[in-house]
């Protein structure tokens, strides 16, 4: 992974040191909160509810042992023993003290860590396919050029006061796992002609309060003219995304408004006018940070394991969790492991002191002192050799980490909601419990199939609801929670918002109302591997808004429905 | 409607209410309630006291029911807020 030179080192302390000094300034009374309110966001440091949230940048989801192990003591020194992974990779802590920020900084800085540009009108941290690198469908490992748009981002001039957030999201591989088509900008690296690798542009893609699915812009760019022809993008937005109403300030809406074909003779005209020998990355320097991401070749492992054939035979569970969260790995006798931080009645993606020191240390043992995280609000571990998934699986056994539910029901998204968040509307982690309780047992999840379940608890959708095959937005209706449900919304290459399905829910009703969405995709589908999302697709929601509103229905049950699909 | 004004700690962050002896405390139900815009006004001007003293920041009022001389949260939010986090 990329070590910081003496140049970031440096930077990353002088700011650690300048905040310092701000919110030294602060308590003194010399800087109001007006004035001092830009500095923290430039921060990370957010103002909620009950306290300060510190959110923590994680470059692309990926951290070493050493970084989680940091930010397992931030949260027993100065949170509640526990971290909140997000759907932006990062990190977020929820108790935080404005007196104790800036040795939390500091705290981040000794292992080149910060949480500049999680916050404000800049571009956010580049997020990535969490399985970059490690991948059996990757054409080129996107962490390089993750890092690359990283070190051009961060305190860009031109960019510090854009319009409104920006975010950008890279894959390398033919699977989209990070969702490019809901980022301002997405980008894919793909193969041109003669063997030539470059980058497919996609923008103007989003959630919130406007969804947009994002456009192709340019079929292909090669890689080293991408940091000029990403210029000319940002300074068309930068000239043109409006600035007098934030809910129309994201560059979606400038694209929507002006079309895609103008937007991109604009881009084009001006990635024309520029001096791109100035701005593209010299090939010294890529080089230099391609060798930081070479890891040279995996020490040499056996493709399988009679012991592991074994205890899949005599232990139901690590059988389970074989199956759900250990996928293929570009080297043969390696896997990549997820660990889910959604076990049934647990908070999503809540990870605690100690569970952070389990996985740093089985990440050192087993996986390459690295670890990802993933946008759904889980851990990878990126290389764990097919010999040592048992000692894996029993190290996190100890954490309760073992849940297997990797793309299940279960597998929840849900943002803070209204437990800890200014914006949020309604609750969201309540729900997430109730829900991922239903659907406890692990057979039933697995049963069901594939499946997202999202739950935001207001409009700006940090839950990712629009792209849920379903979706949980929270809603204020007349001083009550409510939860809006959408159906058909996927966040990959078969890009959809979902639909809503109809009128909103008391909370005390979405439980019966997931139920009974379940188990009428089960009674409908035509086999158990037609999934979720497809079998929407096919039916339409008219079975589920029936299910949902005609009240005797309400009475179908997952074990009644699991039993049609097996007739 | 009856009110109370809330804020948080500059320091900690942690939810604050003004009582009736000005000092800024945890609970609601220590909390000092403005029945009328006179009572309101004065609340008003002793909170935007601390604020210039930095005390407190992200000041407001909200509204509340009072029974039995306790004051209680309409909405959602301020329930939460003087239970801290629902969520474990």
């Amino acid at each position: 992974m990329y070590k910081y030179d003496d140049f970031d080192r440096t930077f990353v302390a002088d700011r650690a040191q300048q905040f310092r000094d701000q919110v030294g300034r602060r308590l003194a009374g010399d800087l109001t909160e007006e004035q001092f309110k830009p500095l923290r966001l430039q921060n990370g440091l957010y103002l909620q509810l009950h306290a300060y949230m510190l959110r923590v940048a994680i470059p692309y989801g990926v951290l070493s042992s050493r970084q989680l192990r940091q930010l397992a003591l931030i949260a027993r020194k100065w949170d509640r023993g526990f971290g909140h992974f997000t759907t932006r990779q990062n990190i977020q802590f929820n108790w935080i003290k404005l007196d104790d920020a800036p040795d939390i900084l500091d705290a981040l800085a000794s292992v080149d860590m910060h949480a500049i540009q999680t916050s404000g009108n800049c571009v956010r941290n580049v997020t990535a396919d969490p399985y970059a690198g490690v991948a059996n469908d990757e054409i080129e490992d996107p962490r390089i050029w993750a890092e690359v748009l990283r070190q051009w981002s961060t305190i860009h001039p031109e960019f510090t006061f854009l319009p409104r957030k920006f975010k950008i999201a890279i894959t390398g591989a033919a699977e989209d796992r990070a969702a490019i088509l809901f980022h301002d900008i997405g980008l894919k690296l793909v193969s041109g002609a003669k063997g030539a690798i470059g980058f497919r542009v996609f923008v103007g893609g989003g959630q919130g309060r406007t969804p947009y699915i994002a456009q192709e812009l340019a079929s292909f760019i090669p890689r080293n003219e991408l940091l000029s022809y990403l210029e000319a993008i940002m300074r068309v937005y930068n000239m043109h995304g409006r600035r007098d109403n934030i809910y129309k300030a994201r560059i979606k809406i400038l694209v929507n408004a002006l079309g895609i074909d103008e937007f991109r003779r604009q881009v084009e005209s001006h990635w024309g006018e520029l001096d791109k020998a100035s701005i593209n990355l010299p090939v010294a320097e890529l080089s230099r940070i391609t060798a930081q991401f070479s890891q040279g070749p995996l020490p040499k492992r056996e493709n399988s394991d009679d012991a592991i054939k074994a205890r899949r035979l005599r232990d139901r569970n690590f059988d389970r969790w074989f199956r759900t969260n250990v996928r293929p790995h570009r080297v043969t006798g390696y896997s990549t492991v997820n660990i889910s931080f959604k076990k049934p009645g647990k908070i999503p993606g809540d990870a605690t002191a100690e569970q952070m020191e389990v996985v740093a240390e089985l990440a050192e043992r087993f996986s390459f002192e690295e670890i990802r995280v993933t946008y759904q609000q889980n851990l990878a571990l990126p290389s764990v050799a097919i010999a040592d998934l048992m000692s894996v699986y029993d190290g996190l056994v100890v954490a309760q980490l073992e849940t297997a539910n990797t793309e299940l029901i279960t597998d929840i998204i849900a943002c803070p909601g209204l437990d800890f968040c200014n914006l949020a509307n309604a609750r969201s982690i309540g729900i997430a419990q109730e829900i991922a309780q239903l659907f406890a047992d692990p057979s039933i999840a697995e049963e069901i199939g594939p499946l997202r379940l999202n739950i935001s608890g207001c409009i700006n959708a940090c839950g990712h609801h629009h792209v849920g095959n379903i979706g949980i937005l929270g809603v204020d209706k007349k001083g009550t929670e409510h939860y809006q449900i959408t159906l058909g919304g996927s966040p990959k290459d078969d890009a959809a918002i979902g639909e809503i399905v109809g009128p909103s829910f008391p909370a005390e009703q979405v439980p019966s109302a997931i139920r009974a969405i379940v188990a009428t995709y089960l009674s409908q589908r035509i086999s158990p591997s037609e999934t979720f999302v497809v079998a929407y697709g096919r039916i339409g929601k008219d079975p589920f808004r029936s299910a949902l509103y005609d009240a005797p229905k309400l009475s179908h049950t997952i074990d009644s429905a699991l039993e049609v699909t097996h007739v | 409607m009856p009110s109370v004004i809330t804020a948080n700690l500059l320091r900690s962050g942690a939810v604050a209410y003004l009582a009736a002896d000005g000092r800024w405390v945890s609970t609601l139900c220590d909390a000092v309630v403005a029945d009328d815009a006179v009572s309101f006004n004065t609340l008003k001007a002793a909170a935007q006291a601390a604020v210039e003293s930095s005390e407190i920041t992200a000041v407001y009022a909200f509204d509340v029911h009072v029974v039995d001389h306790v004051p209680q949260p309409i909405s959602v939010r301020e329930a939460i807020r003087a239970a801290t986090a629902t969520a474990a």
